[in-house]
């Protein structure tokens, strides 16, 4: 115990609780809102990831290859800051953008809550397990002095934290803007192998398929009384629903390819989309990378002083 | 559970994304090409299946299935893995952008473990597959939670509490895994043994 | 007795679009599939391939398509075997339509879909355009271009997966079970797109309606060998050629219970509200006073459902595909957040929470893939009574007399995946029979089955007791199984009367564009065609028997004049004049005191 301890009063130690009370009540805010309040299984829709119907922004307008580049080098640059005010502007430029694309508040925070239960682990867990160094500043509660709460470890937590929320919130302008097949061609003039792709492509398809065709097996067997409890019997009735799930999915898997050569296919895809990039795309490419590699050169400042 | 965005050090992420890279290359040089689609309308069930919550006791944990992938797919695992991996990142956000590929190395390394530990144990016997898969799904859950440890320890000293937090939650889930592997294989050897077989897998490239 | 016509010979070659001798297949694991099929199809043929579940139908049309190569025989295609760069042509010539359309609808988004086929003919991206947009418009879904394929009705991904095809200007066109699951609307869509097309046609089916409106030559499959290749008309007229093929639908004309319609133009409307009926108890299993639900996407699915149904009622529900019937029956269920009133025998249930209902409830879904999640037949019909639990040996009784009324004894140890469509419906029946409910909910119970599993349900639920409530397109079953009609119509039950008077109903089409009398139609007309009844008919016979010439007796074959009856299956033209074929063989029959009488032939 090197760190500077600060003792707080034993009543302090319920505070520690808010996070995970401001979470449950986001959570449950979120899904109030939502269609399926009144149901206890999770949410079976899988969301559509493109936001393109009637819209044009100039994150839309952005050529598909340059605005992929450009995002995900940015995004690689943000997970590399080390400072929380870096990344906080970090944070910020992803709101811009978001903003600029014009995509509905709802996608994006149910993208943060998608990651709120692996992100919460850290925000309890750093700031009690992280080890003490010199210079932190360790709050002890009372006389329980072995839950020492790290301050420097709620600062890692919360840039973390950040930093996620930065690439989150990115990944509505990187996806949502351009049809999947289009954005998936841009990745392939950047050097992804078409085949990956097209794969990507077809997997997305049959995901819906899929769900609608679990969720209609769900519904047979609750209808049948089926609910699920701890025991070994839930086990072998979800170890049957998977596993005729598996079935029908091999099964489905012959008569697709069936379909797909009785269409002329050759083990190639048909590809059809073309890009041309104007001196905008270049600009706004140059614009976000460059604000990218300010970010870290400040970072790397902020780390000398 | 997935690694989000900004846990893992960049060098980390950008080695997980080129590791993973060349595992995905050999995956797919060692799937015939006639099977690539079907591997991709599979890798949507799985997907579907690792959607599934069962409960334990007063909370429920989803499936990760990697060990039943490997065991159905052989090589080609990995490859499902990772088309899996990418839409749950570009739809429901689990799994950040950047630590993609070292989520996939998480999942798929078990995966192709299960494959082979399956592909050369599983025999003839009905008692002695179900036993196999049992290994395979509850082994390859269990390594997945310790290489998601050491990634999370890949961040320093201070990651040590949370991967260890990490590897406890995972204990009901190898359990949970296990039976689950073995239901689904029992049920497999009476519905559609041949799928045991590894249709897709262990063919080298024609 | 079955006789392989000769095919006429033909008038020009070059018509010839594909010739096959000799073809036999065999599965990998030695089952043989097809036998030495013989056949030729020429350019404009509209061909009806018809025969059991497993007779190679699929197998033969896999070897039309090029998706399987022959093992034995040869099939050409315009002359040349499809092997190489000519079957990759004749692939792109040839289209074939799943049963499934989510098989084939494998792109991201309508347009992407349509335009893969045209892609791969190497058609440059303006004339891609053109050719999707052209399919698109001709099946009707111009507007919805750009949807991803899960946001289409089931109706329109067959039109879509149908349009895929179109948009590749096939030469020749096979289609699986065309209208499997169709609502009466969307089958007259297909229809009429079907008889649009110019080219050549086979089509899978055991509908035989839908057949007999589209095709002129039956090719029938059994064993793996061609049966039959004639015109449809003349299977049609042959009664025991269809029973022999599972195609015989004729228990339809059997005596209804409902035999007498009064044709009636006055329709009920629902009483909306403040019915004081609707306060009756104990005799009301389900009772729901303005029910509504909204899709997650806003759209209103329920607006305002008021419904009763008594105990022991056979309640029928109708409406066009999307009227709002599953989202009805889900929420009956309590598997959706309705909002609104809802009783089942008595006590509120509440949305979300529908437990009690499942306990005396069955529900047997449109797929009964849906609902056999189990290994055994065994398991799967004891899935509902566990999960209630009872013991062990009550679920053992339950189970067989569940399996007992189904009439799949013995099917215990049967793995549900591998049985027929049939038996795989009745199976689902049965695992929802195991809970002996008090009501019983069919959706769609047709679908997808041939005429003869439709007769064994039909007989199955005749002797059920208990009350039903049928959503269905198919009226035979709606007339044969319930007495009470609900139509359904953008989410209100629009009209609610007994059954006598739906299908009086002539202003029905008006109100959802469903026209439910088109099949009866059909099916009469062919009823007249099977008008069947026996004739003495004047008949020579080249027979030989021994007889009598002055006391010398002796056998050799002779031919002379007798009357017997004969049935022949045949039509009535206006004139009431006949035809039938005329039956050259042989044939057994006895000659009572004919060999005692005297035959004057000179020797």
């Amino acid at each position: 115990m090197n760190g500077s301890l600060q003792i707080s009063p034993l009543w302090l130690l319920p505070l520690l609780l808010v996070p995970l009370v401001v979470y449950s009540g986001l959570r449950m805010l979120v899904s109030v809102g939502g269609e399926d309040s009144q149901q206890e299984e999770r949410d079976w829709t899988v969301p559509q990831l493109e936001f393109t119907a009637g819209k044009s922004s100039p994150v839309h307008r952005w050529d598909v290859r340059f605005k992929l580049a450009s995002i995900l080098l940015f995004a690689f640059l943000i997970v590399s800051l080390q400072h929380v005010q870096t990344v906080g502007i970090a944070l910020f430029i992803a709101f811009v953008s978001y903003r600029i694309a014009g995509i509905p508040w709802r996608r994006g925070i149910k993208r943060l809550l998608g990651m709120s239960g692996f992100l919460s682990m850290f925000l309890l867990m750093l700031p009690l397990t992280a080890v003490q160094q010199p210079g932190d500043l360790v709050l002890v509660f009372g006389q329980i002095d072995w839950l020492g709460f790290n301050l420097r470890g709620l600062d890692l937590a919360i840039l973390i934290i950040l930093r996620a929320c930065a690439v989150a919130l990115l990944m509505e302008p990187l996806l949502a803007t351009a049809p999947l097949p289009t954005t998936l061609a841009g990745l392939e003039h950047m050097g992804v192998p078409p085949r990956l792709t097209q794969l990507l492509l077809i997997t997305h398809r049959y995901l819906f398929l899929f769900v609608h065709e679990a969720r209609r097996m769900q519904i047979g067997m609750e209808v049948r009384g089926f609910r699920k409890s701890t025991s070994l019997a839930t086990l072998r009735s979800v170890g049957n629903f998977i596993g005729m799930l598996f079935v029908r999915s091999f099964e489905r898997t012959e008569r697709v390819y069936a379909a797909m050569l009785a269409r002329g296919y050759q083990g190639r895809w048909p590809q059809s989309v073309s890009f041309s990039a104007g001196s905008a795309d270049y600009l706004k490419s140059v614009l976000l990378i460059g604000l990218g590699l300010l970010l870290v050169f400040c970072d790397q400042l902020l780390w000398k002083k | 559970m997935h690694i989000s965005d900004g846990v893992l050090p960049t060098a980390v992420s950008v080695g997980g994304y080129l590791i993973s890279g060349l595992l995905v290359a050999w995956s797919v040089r060692r799937t015939r090409g006639d099977d690539l689609p079907k591997i991709a309308v599979v890798s949507a069930a799985f997907f579907v299946a690792s959607l599934i919550h069962v409960p334990f006791g007063p909370t429920s944990v989803h499936l990760l299935i990697p060990g039943l992938v490997g065991a159905l797919l052989g090589p080609s695992a990995f490859l499902a893995i990772g088309l899996g991996l990418v839409l749950q990142c570009l739809l429901f956000q689990f799994g950040g952008l950047t630590a993609i590929g070292a989520n996939l190395l998480m999942m798929g390394l078990p995966a192709l473990l299960a494959g082979w530990v399956f592909y050369h144990f599983k025999g003839r016997k009905r008692r002695q597959r179900i036993l196999v898969g049992a290994l395979c799904g509850g082994g390859a859950t269990a390594l997945s939670a310790v290489l998601l440890a050491l990634l999370l320890v890949s961040g320093g000293e201070d990651f040590w509490g949370v991967a260890k937090l990490a590897l406890a939650a995972h204990v009901p889930v190898v359990l949970i895994e296990a039976a689950v592997s073995a239901m689904i294989v029992s049920f497999l050897i009476k519905v559609k043994p041949e799928m045991l077989d590894t249709p897709f897998a262990f063919k080298k490239p024609t | 007795m079955h006789q392989l016509s000769k095919l006429s010979p033909l008038e020009n070659d070059k018509d010839l679009l594909m010739k096959i001798e000799g073809l036999c297949y065999r599965y990998p694991d030695g089952t043989p599939a097809l036998e030495q099929v013989a056949l030729q199809v020429r350019a404009g043929e509209r061909i009806a391939l018809v025969g059991h579940n497993g007779s190679g139908k699929t197998t033969l049309v896999k070897h039309l398509c090029g998706l399987l190569s022959a093992q034995q025989g040869t099939i050409e295609y315009k002359g040349k075997g499809l092997a190489a760069e000519h079957l990759a042509s004749a692939r792109l010539e040839i289209g074939l339509l799943f049963q499934d359309p989510d098989d084939q609808l494998f792109g991201h988004s309508l347009y992407e879909d349509v335009a893969f086929g045209p892609r791969n003919q190497g058609l440059s991206e303006a004339e891609v355009e053109l050719a999707v947009r052209q399919a698109v418009t001709s099946v009707g879904l111009d507007e919805l271009l750009f949807k991803p394929p899960h946001a289409l009705s089931y109706g329109q991904k067959k039109r879509a997966a149908l349009a895929g095809l179109l948009a590749m200007q096939p030469e020749m066109l096979i289609l699986d079970e065309p209208t499997a699951n169709l609502d009466p609307l969307q089958e007259q869509i297909f229809i009429d797109l079907l008889k649009q097309y110019q080219g050549t046609l086979i089509l899978i089916s055991h509908d035989l309606i839908f057949l007999y409106e589209l095709c002129e030559r039956a090719l029938v499959l059994d064993g793996g060998r061609v049966h039959h290749d004639y015109s449809l008309r003349e299977l049609v007229e042959h009664r025991p050629s269809l029973r022999e093929h599972g195609l015989d639908f004729s228990f339809r004309f059997a005596e209804s219970r409902q035999q007498t319609l009064t044709i009636k133009d006055e329709r009920r409307e629902v009483d909306r509200g403040g019915n004081p009926e609707l306060t009756l108890p104990a005799s009301s299993l389900i009772v729901t006073r303005d029910l509504h639900y909204r899709y997650p996407d806003g759209t209103a699915a329920l607006q305002g459902v008021d419904l009763r149904i008594k105990t022991g009622e056979h309640v029928s529900l109708v409406g066009e595909n999307g009227a709002g019937k599953s989202t009805l029956l889900l929420s009956l269920l309590g598997l959706l957040p309705f909002a609104g009133d809802y009783h089942f025998a008595g006590e509120k249930i509440v949305a979300g929470k529908g437990r009690l209902v499942w306990q005396r409830t069955g529900m047997v879904f449109q797929d009964c893939a849906d609902q056999l999640v189990c290994p055994t037949c065994y398991d799967e019909v004891a899935f509902a009574p566990r999960q209630f639990g009872l013991k062990e040996a009550e679920v053992k009784e339950l189970v067989e007399s569940a399996l007992n009324k189904v009439k799949l004894d013995g099917f215990s140890a049967r793995v549900p995946l591998h049985l027929s469509g049939g038996e795989r419906k009745r199976l689902a029946l049965a695992s929802v029979l195991s809970l002996q409910p008090q009501l019983l909910i069919l959706d769609e119970p047709t679908a997808g089955l041939d005429p003869r599993g439709e007769e064994l349900l039909l007989e199955i639920l005749r002797d059920i007791d208990v009350t039903l409530l049928l959503v269905c397109h198919d009226i035979f079953f709606v007339r044969e199984l319930t007495e009470r009609t609900l139509v359904m119509h953008r989410g209100r039950i629009a009209l609610d009367y007994s059954t006598k008077d739906f299908l009086a109903d002539k202003n029905l089409t008006t109100l959802n564009g469903l026209d439910y009398t088109y099949r009866n139609r059909c099916a009469l007309q062919i009823k007249e065609l099977q008008h069947r009844h026996e004739h003495a008919h004047p008949h020579k016979h080249l027979h030989e028997h021994p007889h009598r010439h002055a006391g010398q007796l002796h056998s050799h074959p002779h031919e002379h004049e007798h009357e017997h009856p004969h049935s022949y299956t045949h039509s009535h033209d206006k004139s009431g004049a006949h035809q039938h074929p005329v039956r050259e063989e042989y044939h057994e029959h006895g000659h009572p005191d004919h060999e005692r009488d005297d035959h004057d032939h000179s020797h």
